[in-house]
């Protein structure tokens, strides 16, 4: 097996036979770009992924990040990967070339995103801050702000982070009391405290620029007054380069992404630390907003690429470990041992892994290829269509991906057996690694309420009838496939299900039990995920089925004797009726379940909401 | 310093290798190709020759299917200059003598300062071509370089080579063809603004009737088979040492054939 960090086969399935992204190219906005420039692109960045971020997963994993004399340092090896990235121009890949960048289409970075994440979560965690927080300058600062921040912070010779949390305020973003005065020159005088910052600091560059959300003094309680400033850790004061008072107070010890730092940090101990408004006064959450989507599919991302080298290490190992017989020869004590990808039990973990992973891939990569579609499209309807489809789906791409990512890293570790449990391997790492993707960036429950409380209403649940109209569409046209029969069918009742249970919560809503759809808002949105990720394999499948018989066709491969000689010897075949079944198995085993989760929903039952606490136990 | 780089596309080291049913050749369906390593060591140390004189080409030089053409793009995007692409049927599956003669023709309409091949290529390891384009060209030529001086006077070279068990440093003068060995240098990766570039280089495309050849092929393959997959071992259980050695080196003498 070549590359354990992704199928490539399926990254590329899916961008040019599912999505057929070389349609882009047909756009002015990317008609510079081709599918051979396409896969330069993957190429290179597979290659960058597994020979030099990948060799310093372990390393950054058992090392760490250490903090000495107020300074934070990464692990050594991370220097030369992170070198490399930046000279190549990855972090940015998306970013147009009037910015500095490439202007690659979406998806293309959406792919080269999972390659990397899976190669080295936490390396990736600097320039992902980085970009994330130059996306924000790009989008909101003045043109000296850019030539200040954005255009060394695109090119990796500066770093970025984003400073939301406090001690008191996480989920709850409003509660925040960082403090911002303004000065007589216009600059602010920062003070604060921020912690769990992620890549806060570090000796990857000469200068952090943090993008702070601060209270200016007088400025309304909650959300509405709070504004962002970009605040440097070493400031500019003529043509040098001095310390602007931000302090890191410690790093967190935590489960996973050791070799990132998460920092606390104390802004204006001496009352010395400036900032600088970007956008205006009391609009910072409204920026923020802005760049949630990317930021939320971003982590999305994150869940993918573990699953992804989970999968392909679990599969390779399920291939070398012998032990027990084949189960038709169970009781012969000297039957032959066979590879364990021969146990039935195995082989159902795998098939897990691999239609959950592939649908999530689907999925993730659309939703990037949703935000292309808004940059080639030629009508504001168009444009429109597809941020619907974005706007709905992003929180189910972010916790979906995260919870079912980290359950195949879970099965990774189980089919690993006592190897899995111990650092030899590295699936232990990609568990470990991968859990944070549900907490960060709004905790999936945040997610599921977003989705409930938001999404579902935007224009009296238009954005829903959207994505119900097109995976409708789908259903009709895979419903003219008879082999497809029996995936089709329980997509179709899933699909169902959940317009029934939205329905149902829409009901809810306008009642005084309002409290229905807040309780089982997670369940929901499991349930959206489900129905999304077997719409990306239904749609996938009726593609590898159309291919697969064209390929026996060819072959004459007209009898079941030929037809598996055919999948033996032809690799695409293979591939194919890989695809067909992931989709058939997640039909059957995930999506015909869908009738009892949406029965679990619409149970209303209360009991976690009306027993009193002193119930829950007694402490 | 104007450097030719002959560089071949070959299957990813890590692909899992069929043969086709009927015997003719591999399968190539799914394969993955990359620029033969050696290749790619050839393209760093041309570049680098091209920056240290802040002077020259690097030009690459390919003979191969329509597929290629992404291995040569990739060296371009790694920052070489131009392409040369001899895309021709009869030049199918050649063998080393025939890609030998289109290499000499083509740099011959070219004209360099110094030739490089990789030592080998990972497909079918012949590990010829190199020198007998030399051979063709009546140029000196060093295998298996592992370093490499050029003197400022552009001249010639001091070139250090693998040798059974030790280094053999070689002066040679230019123009010459080196065959690249690991251990030459490091090569860069190819970048995205690199890729951009890329794109707006010229490769140009030939036949072989444009170099005015016919090829002459001293090989022809008869039959691909796969190496026979490796038998399960015998095991003696349940007996004396003293009588299972017995058995087994009966075993090697008449079963095995080894002793
Ligand atoms: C490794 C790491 C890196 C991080 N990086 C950054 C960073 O770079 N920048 C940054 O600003 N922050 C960062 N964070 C902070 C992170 O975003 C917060 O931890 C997260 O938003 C949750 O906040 P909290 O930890 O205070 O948990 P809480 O908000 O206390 O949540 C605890 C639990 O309560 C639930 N909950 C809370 N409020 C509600 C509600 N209204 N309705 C329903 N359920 C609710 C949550 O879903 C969760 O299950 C990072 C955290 C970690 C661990």
């Amino acid at each position: 097996m070549a590359n354990l960090l992704i199928d490539e086969r399926d990254m590329k399935f899916v961008l040019y036979e599912q999505l057929n992204i070389e349609e882009l190219c047909e756009s002015q906005h990317y008609a510079e770009f081709s599918r051979e420039m396409f896969d330069m692109v993957l190429d290179a960045a597979t290659k960058l992924a597994e020979k030099e971020l990948a060799p310093t997963n372990a390393d950054g994993d058992q090392k760490g990040v250490v903090l000495e004399n107020g300074e934070v340092k990464v692990p050594e090896s991370f220097h030369r990967a992170y070198q490399l990235y930046c000279e190549g121009g990855w972090a940015a890949l998306p970013v147009s070339e009037e910015h500095g960048g490439q202007g690659f289409p979406l998806s293309i970075y959406g792919a080269t995103t999972e390659l990397f994440v899976a190669a080295n979560q936490a390396l990736l965690m600097y320039p992902g801050l980085t970009v994330g927080a130059a996306r924000l300058i790009e989008k909101y600062g003045t043109e000296a702000q850019q030539r200040t921040y954005m255009d060394n912070m695109y090119a990796g010779v500066w770093a970025g982070t984003m400073c939301l949390t406090e001690p008191q305020a996480g989920s709850d973003v409003g509660a925040l009391r960082t403090k911002a005065v303004k000065n007589s020159d216009g600059t602010y005088s920062i003070t604060g405290n921020k912690i769990f910052i992620s890549a806060g600091d570090h000796d990857l560059t000469e200068n952090i620029i943090h993008m702070v959300l601060a209270r200016v003094e007088g400025a309304p309680p909650g959300t509405k007054g709070i504004s962002i400033f970009i605040v440097p850790k070493k400031r500019i004061e003529g043509e040098e380069l001095v310390d602007n008072d931000v302090t890191t107070m410690a790093i967190e010890k935590k489960l996973g992404i050791h070799a990132s730092a998460t920092c606390a940090l104390n802004f204006g101990e001496k009352d010395n630390c400036i900032g600088y408004l970007l956008g205006e006064e009391n609009q910072g959450m409204r920026i923020m907003f802005n760049m949630m989507n990317e930021a939320r599919l971003a982590v999305g991302y994150q869940g993918l690429g573990q699953a992804s080298a989970a999968y392909m290490y679990a599969l390779r190992y399920a291939k070398d470990r012998f032990q027990g017989p084949e189960i038709s020869t169970m009781k012969d004590p000297v039957a032959p041992k066979v590879p364990i990808i021969q146990h039935p039990d195995v082989r159902r973990m795998l098939m897990w892994m691999k239609s959950v992973t592939e649908g999530i891939r689907g999925l993730l990569y659309f939703a990037s290829y949703c935000g292309d579609r808004i940059h080639a499209a030629k009508t504001d309807e168009e444009a429109a269509k597809y941020q619907g489809f974005l706007d709905i789906l992003i929180p189910v791409c972010k916790s979906y991906s995260s919870d079912m990512g980290f359950r195949v890293t879970e099965l990774a570790v189980q089919i690993h057996g006592g190897y899995g449990y111990c650092r030899e391997y590295p699936v232990e790492q990609f568990l470990r690694d991968c859990k944070i993707a549900s907490i960060y960036e709004g905790t999936n429950g945040i997610q599921a309420l977003d989705l409930v409380g938001r999404k579902l209403g935007v224009g009296q649940g238009l954005l829903f009838k959207s994505i119900a109209a097109e995976t409708g569409n789908l259903l009709k046209n895979a419903k003219k496939n008879f082999r497809l029969k029996d995936i089709v069918e329980p997509f179709d009742e899933a699909r169902a299900q959940l317009i029934e249970v939205t329905r149902y919560f829409g009901l809810k809503s306008i009642t005084e039990d309002f409290m229905t759809p807040i309780l089982y808002a997670t369940p929901y949105q499991d349930l959206f995920g489900d129905v999304a990720v077997g719409f990306m394999l239904l749609w996938q499948a009726v593609i590898a089925d159309r291919r697969l018989e064209e390929l026996y066709g060819d072959a004459k491969a007209d009898t079941p004797e030929k037809k598996a000689e055919l999948l033996r010897t032809n690799r695409s075949a293979a591939f194919y009726r890989g695809k067909v079944a992931s989709a058939e198995f997640f039909a059957n085993t995930v999506l015909s379940l869908a009738k009892g989760k949406a029965r679990a929903i619409m149970s209303g039952e209360r009991s976690a909401i009306d027993l009193p606490e002193e119930s829950f136990a007694l402490f | 310093m104007k450097s030719l780089v002959c560089l071949k596309q070959v299957p990813d080291t890590e692909t899992q290798i069929k043969v086709k049913p009927d015997g003719t050749g591999i399968v190539t369906d799914g394969i993955k190709y990359v620029i033969n390593p050696y290749d790619e060591f050839s393209v760093e140390e041309a570049l680098r020759l091209k920056e240290k004189f802040k002077a020259g080409e690097v030009v690459i030089l390919t003979v191969g299917p329509d597929r290629c053409t992404e291995a040569i793009r990739t060296a371009l995007a790694m920052g070489a200059d131009r392409g040369i692409h001899v895309n021709d049927e009869s030049l199918n599956d050649a063998d080393p003598y025939s890609i030998a003669q289109v290499l000499a023709a083509a740099a011959s309409q070219e004209g360099y300062d110094l030739i490089f091949c990789g030592h080998r290529a990972i497909d079918d390891d012949f590990g010829e071509v190199g020198a007998m384009l030399a051979e063709l060209l009546q140029l000196p030529q060093v295998t298996l370089v592992t370093k490499l001086e050029i003197a400022d006077d552009t001249q010639s070279a001091v070139v250090e080579r693998d040798v059974e068990g030790g280094k053999e440093v070689i002066e040679v003068p230019l123009p010459c063809v080196l065959t690249s060995q690991k251990g030459l240098n490091e090569p860069r990766y190819a970048s995205l603004p690199g890729i951009m570039k890329a794109k707006k280089k010229k490769i140009d495309k030939k036949t072989a009737a444009d170099l005015g050849i016919t090829s002459e092929r001293k090989l022809a393959p008869t039959e691909y088979t796969m190496p026979p997959e490796r038998k399960a071992g015998k095991k003696y259980e349940d007996m004396e040492p003293a009588e299972a050695a017995k058995i087994v080196v009966e075993a090697l003498r008449s079963e095995a054939k080894v002793i």
